[in-house]
C-alpha cells in the first residue's frame, strides 16, 4: 500500500497543509513549469554558471517548502526511490553523448582482455545471485561498474582488442542539470500529494474545470470519476498482490522464464483482474444508484474551500518567481 | 413501509427466468428474512425493490404507491440497501466521504450532513475511524460504515442482501449485532436476505425461496419445523433444529436415554 503514490497523504497541521488545495495545485504547477523554463546550460548566451545559480535558487526555495511541510525527509526520498534508476541511466547517457564543444572529461583506453572480461562476468553473476542480500543495490552496482571500467584500463592478459571510452564535460553539466531539474519537479509534486487529501485535490480540480460547464460539459461527472479512481486504485493494487501471491504459491514466477512464459503468466494475472473489475464496476453502479446518485445532478458539496490571506500571500510569491523566470527567459 | 409484489415476472435473458408470477407482501415495521440457496433469486428481488432492475410483468407497490420510472427517485428516498461485498459499495475515499455520499445526493445542507455523520458513526461504534480509508478497515468495519450510511439516509426500509456472507466470524457477529440493535431501537421495516438459517432466525417472519418461488412462509418456529421443505430447498438446517427433528422420530423412556441420544446425534452424524 505504501509504495503507490496516490494514497500518500500524511496528516499534519503545517502552513502548507492548511493552504487551499486550489492555491497549492496552481502554485506548485507554476513552480514546476518555472523549473522547466530554466535555460539549459548549453546553447545560451547566458552561460553555464547562471543556469546553475538559478537551479540552485529553486533548490533552496523548494527545500524551504519541504521544510515548511514538517514531514520527514524520508517520506520524500521514498517517492524518489522508484525513479532513481531512470535518473542515473539518463545521467550516464548524457555523459556518453558528444555535445557542445566536445571537451573531454575523461578519455580512457579500455582493453578487451579475456581475463578482465571473465572477472567482470564473475562479478555480475555474483551480484545477481546475491542481489537479495545486498543493501543499497543501486550504489553497489554503480561502484562495481566503475571498478570494472578501471580494471579494463589494464591489460590482464589475452587481449583481443581495445576501445576508447569518452566522457564529455558538457555531458557532465547537462546530465547534472537534467538530473537536478527532474529531482526538483518530483519534490514539488510530492509536496502536493503528501500534504493534500485526495478529496481536496479532486475538489480543486473540479473548481478549475468549472469553466468547461459553459461548453455544456458536465464537470461533476469528471470529478466523480477522479474520486472513484482514487478510491479504487489502492483496492486494485491490493487485489493484484493477492492474485500474485496465489499464483506464485502455485509455482508461477513472474520474473523468470522465457518471454512466452512471462506473457502467459501476465495473462493469468490480467484475466482474473478483469473479471473482478467488471463485477466490481457493476456492483458499484448498483450501490451508487441505490444511494440516489444521478450522474450530473446537483449535489451538496461537503468539502468547502476557503481562499485566505496565506493563500493570497503564497500565490503572490509564486507569481513573482514565475514572472522572474519568464523575464529572464525572454531577455 | 409496506412492500407488495403483485404477479411479478423477471428474467435476465430468455433462458434464465428468475421470477414468474411472484407474489409477496411485507408489512410495515416487520423484520422479514428471505431465505434461499445461492441463485434462488434473492438478490434479484432486492434489486427490483430498489428499482435497479425493471420488471417485465406485474407491479411493485411501496406503501400502496406503484414503483415505476417516475416514482423511483422518490421511492429510493425511503429505502436503503446494504450489499454483500464490503469493498464494492464503499464509494468514498474515506469513511466520512462514504457516509456523506447518499446525503450529498439528497442535497441536504452541509451542517445536517456533518451532524448525521457524527450521529450514525457513533451508533455503529466507528466514530474513531472517521478519516480512515477503506484499506485501513476490516470487512466487518466496512459493512458497519455501509450500515451507518444507510441509517444516515433515515429511510423506513432497510434491506441487507447477504451482508455478512463475505465476512469472517468476528465481522459477521458485529454486523448481526448491529441488525438486532436496529430492529430493537427503531420501527423500521427490515429485510434480511440470507442463506444462513441462524441469521434468519432473528426475524419475525421467514420467507423461504426456491427457484424464484416462495415455498414456505411463517414464523421462524413454523418454518424450521418443515425440515423436508428446507432440505428440498437446498438449505442446511441448524444443528439444534436437526437434533430436535431426529429426536422426534424415536421413543425415549427417560432423561438419561434422551441425553445419550443427544450425544450420539451431535457426534455421529
Ligand atoms: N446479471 C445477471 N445476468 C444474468 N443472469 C443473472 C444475473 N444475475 C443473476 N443471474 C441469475 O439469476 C439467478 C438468480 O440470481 P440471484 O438473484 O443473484 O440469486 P441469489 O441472490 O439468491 O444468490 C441465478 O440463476 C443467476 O445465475
Ligand atoms: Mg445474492
Amino acid at each position: 500500500m505504501n509504495n503507490i503514490a496516490l494514497g500518500q497523504y500524511v496528516d499534519g497541521k503545517s502552513i502548507i497543509h492548511k493552504l487551499d488545495p486550489r492555491t497549492k495545485l496552481l502554485s506548485l504547477m507554476l513552480l514546476m513549469i518555472a523549473v522547466f523554463l530554466i535555460p539549459k546550460p548549453l546553447n545560451n548566451s547566458f552561460g553555464r554558471t547562471a543556469s546553475f545559480i538559478m537551479l540552485g535558487g529553486f533548490a533552496v526555495i523548494i527545500l524551504m517548502i519541504v521544510l515548511f511541510t514538517k514531514i520527514s525527509l524520508i517520506k520524500y526520498l521514498n517517492s524518489l526511490k522508484q525513479l532513481a534508476f531512470l535518473f542515473i541511466f539518463t545521467f550516464i547517457i548524457q555523459l556518453l553523448t558528444p555535445q557542445g564543444d566536445n571537451k573531454l572529461l575523461l578519455d580512457l583506453n579500455l582493453n578487451l582482455s579475456i581475463v578482465g572480461i571473465l572477472i567482470i562476468i564473475a562479478w555480475i553473476v555474483l551480484f545477481i545471485l546475491l542481489r537479495k542480500f545486498i543493501p543499497l543495490k543501486l550504489f553497489v552496482f554503480l561502484g562495481l561498474t566503475c571498478l570494472s571500467i578501471y580494471l579494463l584500463t589494464y591489460d590482464l592478459g589475452f587481449s583481443f582488442g581495445s576501445f576508447k571510452l569518452k566522457l564529455y564535460e558538457d555531458g557532465l553539466y547537462n546530465g547534472s542539470f537534467f538530473f537536478t531539474r527532474i529531482f526538483l519537479v518530483i519534490m514539488l509534486s510530492t509536496v502536493l500529494t503528501l500534504t493534500t487529501k485526495p478529496t481536496d485535490l479532486t475538489s480543486a480540480i473540479e473548481w478549475y474545470l468549472h469553466p468547461l460547464t459553459y461548453l455544456k460539459i458536465n464537470v461533476s461527472i469528471f470529478a466523480m470519476i477522479i474520486s472513484l479512481a482514487l478510491r479504487f486504485i489502492p483496492t486494485l493494487f491490493n487485489e493484484t498482490q493477492k492474485i500474485l501471491k496465489a499464483q506464485s504459491s502455485r509455482g508461477v514466477d513472474f520474473k523468470e522464464g522465457t518471454l512466452k512464459e512471462q506473457i502467459s503468466q501476465i495473462i493469468s494475472l490480467l484475466i482474473p483482474m478483469l473479471v473482478i473489475s467488471f463485477k466490481r464496476a457493476a456492483d458499484l453502479a448498483d450501490a451508487m444508484e441505490a444511494r440516489g446518485y444521478i450522474p450530473g445532478a446537483p449535489r451538496t458539496k461537503l468539502n468547502i474551500m476557503k481562499f485566505g490571506l496565506s493563500d493570497l500571500f503564497s500565490f503572490i510569491i509564486t507569481l513573482i518567481i514565475f514572472a522572474t523566470i519568464i523575464i529572464i527567459k525572454v531577455i | 413501509m409496506k412492500v407488495r409484489f403483485n404477479n411479478v415476472s423477471f428474467a435476465y435473458d430468455e433462458e434464465s427466468v428468475v421470477l414468474k408470477n411472484f407474489n409477496l407482501t411485507i408489512n410495515d415495521g416487520e423484520m422479514v428474512a428471505i431465505l434461499g440457496h445461492n441463485g434462488s433469486g434473492k438478490s434479484t428481488i432486492a434489486k427490483i425493490m430498489m428499482g435497479l432492475l425493471e420488471v417485465e410483468k406485474g407491479e411493485i407497490y411501496l406503501n400502496d404507491k406503484v414503483l415505476n420510472m417516475d416514482t423511483i427517485e422518490e421511492c429510493r428516498n425511503h429505502m436503503s440497501i446494504i450489499f454483500q461485498n464490503p469493498d464494492n459499495q464503499f464509494v468514498g475515499v474515506t469513511v466520512k466521504d462514504d457516509i456523506a455520499f447518499g446525503l450529498e445526493n439528497k442535497q441536504l445542507p452541509r451542517e445536517e450532513i456533518l451532524n448525521r455523520i457524527q450521529k450514525y458513526l457513533r451508533l455503529v461504534s466507528m466514530e474513531d475511524f472517521i478519516d480512515h480509508a477503506p484499506e485501513e478497515l476490516s470487512g466487518g468495519q466496512k459493512q458497519r460504515v455501509a450500515i451507518a450510511g444507510a441509517l444516515a439516509m433515515e429511510s423506513e426500509l432497510m434491506i441487507f442482501d447477504e451482508s455478512t456472507s463475505m465476512l469472517d466470524p468476528k465481522g459477521t457477529k458485529e454486523v448481526n449485532e448491529m441488525i438486532k440493535k436496529i430492529k430493537n431501537e427503531n420501527n423500521k421495516t427490515i429485510i434480511v436476505i440470507t442463506h444462513n438459517l441462524e441469521e434468519a432466525s432473528y426475524a419475525d417472519r421467514i420467507v423461504v425461496l426456491n427457484s424464484g418461488e416462495v415455498v414456505t412462509d411463517g414464523t421462524p418456529k413454523e418454518v424450521f419445523k418443515k425440515i423436508e421443505v428446507l432440505e428440498a430447498s437446498g438449505l442446511k438446517t441448524m444443528e439444534s433444529v436437526s437434533i430436535i427433528h431426529n429426536l422426534k422420530n424415536k421413543e425415549y423412556k427417560n432423561k438419561k436415554e434422551i441425553e445419550e441420544a443427544l450425544w450420539e446425534l451431535t457426534f455421529n452424524e
